[in-house]
């Protein structure tokens, strides 16, 4: 084999290289481009922190998300548990009233996310009962114990100045880009640079191994399930403060926007493995997808439809990569 | 099809003859120049120890693998079987080990599964049930046996399962039929029925190979006794006129001594570790041992003794029922594994592919595995706190990779094991339990691990040593307890005890 061939082989190895590691990047790249020509206004800095506040409200949730399928479990409740923060913050404020009584609501919130999905795992290691059966089950039950605080109807006495935390703006940037990017360094640090992430990965890769080399497997479950448990109440309160109100029926649907940003992200459902980086590109994918359709004039069942496409096109893809690897 | 072929029986039906039969895999014999002719409806024993060539045998029959040199001929054809397929057209079924079963579905339906009967309504195709039970029955009755064809599988017994097993494999109207240890996880009355239905098929001619690690079975049930040893014949016997010790003394021939560092004296009067009259239920009974500084314990007995159990059991991966474990002077009686592990326990597992390692997990993060509390300092943890940890046990155990952040599965059987064993050796135990270490390892990697083992002895650390491979347990232990159905029966010094004795007494206690 001679010098020049072996450099442009080099050279090739080098472009498939990046395709093979990089291939969700490179596609949000490529659909970028794409909308900053063919989306009207797609590229307005109106619409971009616009994007971004949107996919906050589903990122925040997602970064846990990833968390506990990693470890070899899933959450089908987070959207019910979106909609029971944003009534239970509703209705302390309305009944004490004033900042106190959004920091008291927000405070029990979130003891009730945590308190729920840690629960979920236990009940998992106790009675053998999947975590897709228990928060199939909270997936109703938390959703009606939403409309039950509210009655039914909106709950809309928060004090003034409350929409500051889901629609307002701080130093330009929407408010929930913060919580977000600070949840997104959080969970990434968590997962690579604590022993806990190392046990998740581990005890969803393989649960007997870990267990056999020390790990308390049910514990780490069960924080996963927590952790996203009181990511789902700071979602829930910040979607309130957004639309101004605690409803029942707020974010219908969230959790399968969640678990599809987190699979396009190239995370197993299999466990074992997956990157919080991952579900940031994901996130961000459905994010812009779903803003382009609408700024071009796609129609919603379109939109369900393409929605459905990438999620199935994804997953094909990661299959692909991970046996040319 | 199958039932066609079959039904023309000739004088030659059920004979079957190697000649000169090799299998070589790389440079390595496993199968060298065998030849022997099986005679029809007889029972055959097959025996020989781990690796000898038994189940290279038994693969060839079977259609897995194909021989290298020679040839064999089935029923009086010449045959080359390039698949499983032609092995069972040619009438030879194999029952496996390992139970196959659906245990949610009917015995019937378990013994025509794939070929479920058809009946047709109305241009569509329906299973025909009447016929499948009907023809089950019939064939269950045929056997002998007390099992119904409605029955589902899941609420028959073990031995009645190898029953269905042994009736699956007889719905194809075999003339040879493979039995490979049939009995291994029978009890004793179990035994005696699966007996029943053998010698009920010899009288309807069928030849059978039997496979057994349980030398007392032979004298009841077969015919002739086949040794093979490191892939050679050796010889054949009738059963009437053989005993214990020439199968035993066929099967291991003059054995050489094998050779280690020499046996320092243990000081026995402060044990590390007291095992108390510990049980577990269906598992082990009534097990007492102490273990010393320094010393390596080893635990022989055949497969299903209960040597595996008892190691998971101590280090709180299963159960006790009843009895106390003492580690380093501390009650440590139902802790568990993380709890061990912090007393100081460490424990390789027997199948390091599926309990002891992650294997889609990088070697880095397996090694840190089991001492993450240590590794991490406050819980954070970063890679470059986990290099030392990494590095030490990549250079102390030799482990042969170019990047430690490659997948643990990318490296060889040995150096897995090895990854294994650094994973503890992190934890910085003084008991380690190392359960069949050597399995599936190459010679080389094997002196490694045993090196790494007496090595550490030196340092003090204290050990178990379980390996199928008895020689191994003489080589590597300072003292060996036998188990036997899950209880120890005896113990005995290596330097003063050869394979055979010790081969006899993991068997039904025939000391010769």
């Amino acid at each position: 084999m001679t010098t020049t061939t072996e450099h442009v082989e080099r050279k090739e190895n080098f472009a498939i290289g990046i395709l093979r590691n990089y291939p969700m990047e490179i596609i949000l790249g490529a659909l970028i481009v794409f909308l900053i020509f063919m989306a009207p206004g797609f590229a307005s800095t109106h619409n971009l922190l616009n994007v971004l506040r949107t996919v906050s409200m589903l990122g925040i949730i997602a970064f846990g998300m990833t968390a506990v399928i990693i470890s070899g479990e899933i959450d089908l409740s987070v959207g019910a548990g979106v909609a029971l923060a944003g009534c239970i913050v509703a209705w302390f404020a309305g009944a004490i009233g004033g900042w106190g009584g959004v920091a008291v609501g927000f405070a029990v919130a979130v003891s009730v996310g945590f308190s729920v999905g840690f629960l979920t795992g236990q009940f998992r290691r106790w009675f053998d009962v999947p975590t897709f059966i228990t928060t199939l089950a909270l997936f109703a039950a938390l959703r009606g114990v939403a409309n039950l605080i509210t009655g039914g109807f909106p709950l809309t006495n928060f004090p003034s100045g409350f929409d500051f935390l889901g629609g307002g703006y701080l130093f330009g940037i929407p408010f929930p880009v913060y919580v977000f990017a600070f949840t997104f360094v959080a969970m990434h640090f968590i997962m690579n640079n604590t022993s806990f992430g190392r046990a998740v990965y581990a005890v969803g890769g393989n649960l007997e191994a870990a267990r056999l080399s020390g790990i308390n497997v049910w514990l780490v479950k069960s924080m996963t399930l927590a952790i996203t448990g009181v990511l789902t109440a700071i979602s829930g309160t910040l979607i309130a403060s957004q639309i101004g109100s605690g409803t029942g029926t707020t974010a219908t649907g969230m959790e399968l926007d969640v678990i599809a940003a987190v699979i396009i992200g190239g995370t197993s459902l299999f466990g074992g493995k997956g990157r919080i980086w991952g579900t940031l590109i994901g996130v961000l994918f459905l994010g812009c997808i779903s803003n382009g359709m609408t700024l071009m004039n796609v129609s919603e069942y379109w939109q369900y439809v393409v929605r459905g496409g990438i999620i199935l096109g994804a997953v094909l893809l990661n299959q692909v990569l991970e046996r040319v690897r | 099809m199958i039932m066609q072929k079959l039904a023309t029986k000739t004088d030659e039906d059920g004979v079957l003859e190697f000649h000169d039969v090799t299998k070589l895999y790389g440079p390595t014999k496993a199968l060298s120049s065998f030849t022997h002719r099986f005679d029809k409806g007889r029972v055959h024993a097959l025996m020989g120890k781990n690796g000898s060539g038994k189940s290279t045998l038994v693969k060839l029959l079977a259609g897995v693998i194909q021989p290298t040199l020679g040839t064999m001929f089935v029923n009086g054809e010449q045959r080359q079987f390039t698949s499983p397929h032609d092995s069972f057209a040619a009438g030879i079924v194999t029952v496996h080990q390992e139970l196959s079963l659906v245990p949610e579905l009917t015995v019937g339906e378990n013994i025509y599964l794939g070929r479920l009967p058809q009946r047709n309504v109305g241009g569509l195709s329906f299973v025909h049930w009447k016929k499948l039970h009907a023809q089950a029955d019939a064939l269950l009755q045929d056997m002998g046996v007390n099992i119904k064809s409605r029955q589902a599988v899941s609420t028959l017994s073990v031995g009645q399962q190898q029953v269905v097993e042994i009736a699956k494999a007889m719905s194809f109207n075999p003339s040879i039929l493979l039995l490979d240890e049939p009995t291994s996880a029978l009890a004793t009355k179990e035994v005696n029925m699966l007996f029943g239905l053998v010698r009920r098929l010899k009288e309807q001619g069928v030849t059978m190979i039997y496979i057994t690690h349980r030398m007392s079975e032979l004298f009841d049930i077969a015919d002739t006794c086949t040794v093979i040893r490191d892939g050679h014949y050796i010889g054949s016997v009738e059963m009437k006129d053989a005993d214990h010790a020439d199968i035993v003394g066929m099967m291991f021939g003059d054995e050489a001594h094998a050779t280690r560092p020499p046996r320092r004296a243990i000081e026995r009067s402060n044990p590390v570790l007291q095992v108390k009259n510990i049980s577990r239920t269906h598992a082990f009974k009534d097990i007492s041992f102490e273990l010393y500084p320094g010393e390596i314990l080893g635990i022989a007995g055949l497969l299903g003794a209960g040597r595996t159990e008892v190691m998971r059991a101590i280090f709180g991966a299963d159960p006790l029922n009843a009895g106390s474990v003492t580690l380093n002077g501390k009650d440590v009686t139902g802790y568990t594994p993380r709890q061990m592990s912090q007393a100081g326990l460490g424990y390789t597992p027997e199948n390091r592919k599926e309990v002891g390692l992650v294997q889609m997990a990088a070697i880095t993060d397996n090694l840190c595995m089991a001492s993450l509390d240590a590794v991490a300092k406050g819980g954070v943890i970063t890679r470059a706190q986990e290099k030392p940890f990494v590095d030490k046990q990549i250079k102390d155990l030799s482990i042969k990779t170019d990047d430690p952040e490659l997948p643990v599965s990318s490296l060889s059987g040995g150096n897995q094991q090895k990854v294994v064993i650094g994973k503890w050796l992190n934890t910085k135990p003084n008991v380690m339990f190392f359960d069949e270490p050597s399995r599936g390892v190459d010679v080389h990697a094997k002196r490694q691990i045993f090196d790494i083992i007496w090595e550490g002895a030196e340092h003090g650390l204290s050990s178990i040593f379980v390996s199928t491979e008895l020689e191994e347990v003489l080589e590597v232990a300072d003292r060996v307890l036998v188990m036997r159905q899950g209880e120890i029966v005896t113990e005995v010094d290596p330097t003063k005890t050869n394979l055979s004795e010790l081969y006899g007494l993991c068997m039904e206690g025939a000391k010769n």
